[in-house]
């Protein structure tokens, strides 16, 4: 899965919609392995959009469960006109998190319920077993 | 005529392309000027329920509907279908578009309100009841019983077809961006007009597609948005 699916996941608990803390899940990154698809091209225009669209705390919080601590603490916010050199490294560097990143096999978990999900192949598993269900 | 995509998957396991399929192809081709105008040129979130083999989602992303600002998360319940998915989405380059599949129920483990354009080709086809998910158990036991049981569950939607597509319909509001868009399919059996009538009446927007007699089938899609 994309980095960037992390920000539209929740746990599939119906009962933790209740709580504010099924969203988002919490990544074990001692577990999470990740690879870089770097084929994927780099697109400002687009990136601008996916920045406008995304839950930043969920972004932060995900970058953190995987080790990256180095993200601005607010959204990033681009100016309409022009993008300037120092704005373009800002969204590659996004690119290179949101887009190029996979992760390949892991585990995450639901912050209310406690409930494991893994990844495997690229795939998270979000469905419960039958008794959650 | 937009191509169509190829496909390489088990058909022993994933639902093979068919007439409902390439309907539902037809239906997004023919609203593509539409749906670019209904949901802009902002980031577009696209979830196929039950993309099974992937063709669905890979006529989307080759053909840039709704924009080319969207972002696919097809989902499946069947392990085999998020195979599929990826398979054919590489056999017809889509590696620019960003994709990724996810194995859950429905729309269920999407944070609400997320989806801008949803597809659903459900099963539809009258039975008894909706088989339920084969366990681990039977796919090491099952001897090739597992393989039918994923097929029955792309098939088979209970009472007059419709227990699976109600459950989404009733889900809409949730799923549903707030300017967000579903195209399901219907056949005849399910009762269609029945069916957008008392969706009419809770104020949803519905519209016919498309609509085509496939053998012995009447195949339908419609529209729903707020």
């Amino acid at each position: 899965m994309k980095f960037l699916t992390s920000n539209f996941l929740k746990c599939s608990v119906q009962a933790c919609d209740r709580s504010n803390d099924n969203f988002p899940l919490k990544f074990n990154g001692e577990k999470c392995q990740l690879e870089q698809d770097e084929s994927l091209e780099f697109n400002p225009e687009f990136l601008l959009r996916v920045i406008d669209r995304v839950d930043w705390a969920a972004v932060l919080s995900v970058a953190a469960d995987l080790g990256n601590t180095g993200l601005p603490a607010g959204k990033p916010e681009f100016s309409n006109e022009e993008l300037s050199e120092e704005d373009k490294v800002i969204l590659a560097d996004l690119h290179t998190l949101l887009i190029q990143t996979n992760i390949v096999e892991g585990e995450m978990s639901c912050k209310n319920c406690g409930h494991v999900y893994y990844i495997k192949n690229s795939i998270p598993n979000l469905l419960l077993p039958p008794h959650l269900a | 005529m937009l191509p169509t995509p190829h496909v390489r998957c088990d058909y022993d396991k994933v639902y093979e392309p068919s007439e409902d399929t390439f309907l539902m192809l037809d239906a997004l081709e023919k609203d593509q000027e539409f749906l670019r105008r209904f949901l802009g040129d902002k980031m577009n979130l696209v979830s196929e329920i039950g993309c099974g083999s992937g063709m669905v989602t890979t006529f989307m992303m080759h053909n840039r509907i709704p924009n080319k600002n969207a972002i696919y998360l097809p989902t499946d319940i069947n392990p085999w279908a998020m195979e599929s998915m990826v398979d054919t989405a590489s056999l017809n380059k889509c590696d620019q578009n960003v994709l990724s599949p996810i194995r859950m129920n429905m729309a269920k483990s999407l944070r609400s309100g997320q989806i801008d354009l949803l597809v659903f080709n459900p099963p539809y086809v009258p039975a008894e009841s909706v088989p339920t998910i084969p366990t681990e158990e039977l796919s090491v036991t099952g001897e090739g019983k597992e393989d039918a049981a994923w097929l029955d569950l792309a098939l088979l939607g209970g009472d007059d077809g419709m227990v699976v597509t109600w459950k989404l319909l009733h889900s809409l509001d949730e799923f549903l961006a707030p300017n967000g868009i579903a195209y399901v399919l219907f056949c005849a059996r399910n009762k269609p007009q029945e069916v957008v009538k008392a969706m009419q009446l809770q104020n949803w927007s519905c519209e016919l597609v498309e609509y085509r007699k496939a053998g012995w089938e009447v195949l339908s899609i419609y529209k729903f948005h707020r």
